[in-house]
């Protein structure tokens, strides 16, 4: 993408001419713009993050300043609740094992697709059209079927609803990258003599891992940061996510700010680690899911 | 390639198809069904006609929620959105630092909606809060009020955090204009057209799919827009910020009515097709091809 911008872009510069007042006052007016929208958007952070250094008292005397002593208590006694580990450990597994379900199931169906069959279409659009659907306007379904398989209030349960929820946005980026193995490779392998499976198998799936990796960081990432379904299909320790989890820490606290800011930025750290370490492949994978 | 049988491909197709069925297909057939019954969640599933429906009509909470979950679609598409683009101009346009921009602009759309909608209820906060805090720090203390418990600003307040946070719209715009080939602009440079001209007659109208494909995510996020009312304001007051995912949730877990709430899902999904319609009729009669997104 980055080599597409610089090819198919003209800076101001060039487009605007040199040294003219215009110029200069375009220039100052997008950097302002990008300024004020970084301000706007960073300094809730900024503050979060500072306010989670305090202590309670130097958080009411002092809301907006910086702590007046840096420590790390609040931390401590966030990660040191044992629930807080429990909890963490219920969202990474619901994630894990929502985010495995999903790309195994879609990754098999897209593989189907590469064939032609009778209503190969149909299949398509009944794997896909989920993406578009509110599915917390279903809630009240999920939770009579996750009752019904008997997995309510556990992280199995979750991570089964997690993986269908997100199956369709799941499908549509491993197919999209499947789509552009090149045929020729395919067809080698079928005159060879390899079998249905074996072409999978051989062929298709390692060739397939880097947009299934693309459609797990989505998928992770969606699953963690998921608050609806874990409220309401989970009601005890034995699954509670930290999403929930952060909601009691205001008041379970007798509302000790600082220390429910730091179990939020212990919630939030995961997903910025995935993001910070996989920003390319997020990218590209809006670049392959989205705009076709 | 044709040498599949018809078992092997039905084979790897039944996982998703599993999925699919049960987490899309009976749920949209049951909530449908349940929108004519009754049901306590324990006792006999009554067929109640259209009493569900004439319920929703004659209750203010739920028009409330239906009005407000249409003003939440209108925020992202008429405000979100065009926002969105702006800011995707400008970073194409590759002033210095742009990839740090676009990076730093994703970096909230990656944390939980749940400790984003705490952060904001912090900042509107009435005593400790951010916005009344920098209020009275440059004089204009005035204005400071209690933003989520004032029934003229509490929805706004709730949608703060949405319309700010561009990072994936922003990044699909990108992308789409990443696509936009260079010969394009090079022949309007060469006629002498100025970067506002380049992006107002080449830019927008070739990034119509990708407007289609944010209007269409838009619509959908907005339609199970939950987090922020719940975390936030929890819906007051006075259901000023209540949304159709918060009712939905309300009447099935307070109330029990789970027909009503069904019924409230019905309207959601009925709402969700009829927006998207209308968001493809517009890009359609806008002389866009919105198929091809």
């Amino acid at each position: 993408m980055d080599r597409a911008v610089a090819t198919g872009r003209v800076g101001w510069r060039s487009a605007q001419g040199r040294g003219t007042v215009l110029t200069a006052l375009l220039r100052l007016l997008q950097w302002s713009d990008l300024l004020v929208v970084l301000a706007l958007m960073a300094v809730p952070f900024c503050w979060l993050v500072l306010s989670s250094f305090k202590s309670n008292t130097d958080f009411f005397a002092n809301p907006f300043g910086l702590p007046q002593a840096w420590s790390l208590d609040n931390y401590i006694t966030v990660l040191s609740g044992e629930p807080m580990l429990l909890y963490l450990l219920h969202s990474a597994v619901a994630s894990f094992a929502s985010t495995a379900l999903a790309i195994a199931a879609t990754t098999l169906a897209a593989y189907a697709l590469q064939y032609r069959f009778r209503p190969r279409r149909g299949v398509f659009l009944l794997l896909s059209f989920g993406l578009f659907v509110p599915v917390y306007a279903l809630m009240t379904p999920y939770y009579f079927i996750v009752n019904d398989l008997g997995l309510f209030d556990s992280v199995w349960g979750l991570a089964l609803v997690y993986a269908g929820m997100s199956a369709p946005m799941s499908f549509l980026i491993v197919k999209t990258y499947m789509d552009s193995i090149p045929r020729e490779i395919l067809e080698a392998g079928r005159i060879d003599g390899a079998s249905f499976h074996r072409i999978f198998a051989g062929i298709v799936l390692p060739l397939s891992v880097p947009g299934m990796v693309t459609a797990a960081i989505f998928l992770m990432i969606i699953s963690w940061n998921e608050l609806l379904f874990a409220v309401l299909l989970t009601q005890s320790d034995a699954a509670r996510t930290v999403q929930v989890a952060i909601q009691f820490f205001l008041a379970a606290f007798h509302a000790n700010y600082p220390e429910a800011f730091a179990a939020m930025i212990v919630a939030i750290i995961p997903t910025i680690v995935a993001y910070v370490l996989m920003s390319k492949r997020i990218v590209a994978g809006l670049t392959t899911g989205a705009v076709k | 390639m044709r040498t599949a049988t018809r078992l092997q491909i039905l084979l790897y197709l039944t996982p998703a198809l599993l999925l699919t069925l049960l987490f899309f297909a009976l749920p949209l057939t049951f909530v449908g069904y349940m929108t004519f019954h009754s049901w306590d969640g324990i006792g006999p599933i009554l067929y109640v006609g259209l009493q569900n429906i004439t319920s929703l009509i004659h209750d203010p909470s739920f028009n409330k929620a239906f009005i407000n979950s249409i003003i939440w679609i209108l925020v992202g598409l008429f405000i979100h959105l065009p926002f969105a683009l702006l800011i995707a101009l400008i970073l194409s346009h590759r002033p210095r630092g742009w990839r740090f921009f676009r990076n730093v602009f994703v970096l909230p759309n990656v944390i939980s909606t749940t400790a984003v909608a705490f952060l904001w209820y912090f900042v509107f906060q009435v005593d400790i809060g951010l916005l009344n805090g920098i209020l009275g720090a440059v004089g204009l203390g005035g204005l400071a009020r209690p933003w989520l418990f004032d029934p003229h600003t509490a929805l706004a307040a709730t949608q703060a955090p949405f319309v700010l946070y561009i990072g994936f719209t922003m990044l699909i715009f990108l992308t789409q204009i990443s696509t936009i080939p260079a010969d394009y602009y090079e022949a309007a440079r060469i006629d002498g057209a100025s970067a506002w001209q380049i992006d107002w007659h080449i830019t927008i109208p070739l990034v119509r799919p990708a407007v289609a494909i944010n209007a269409l995510f838009i619509t959908g996020f907005c339609l199970r827009m939950f987090e922020y009312p719940f975390i936030m304001t929890s819906g007051g007051p006075m259901d000023a910020t209540l949304n159709l995912s918060l009712y939905i949730y309300r009447s099935m877990v307070t109330a029990h009515a789970y027909g009503l709430s069904m019924a409230a899902g019905s309207a959601t999904i009925l709402l969700g097709i009829a927006v998207m319609a209308l968001v493809f009729l517009a890009l359609r009669r806008a002389g866009g091809r919105p198929a091809e997104a």
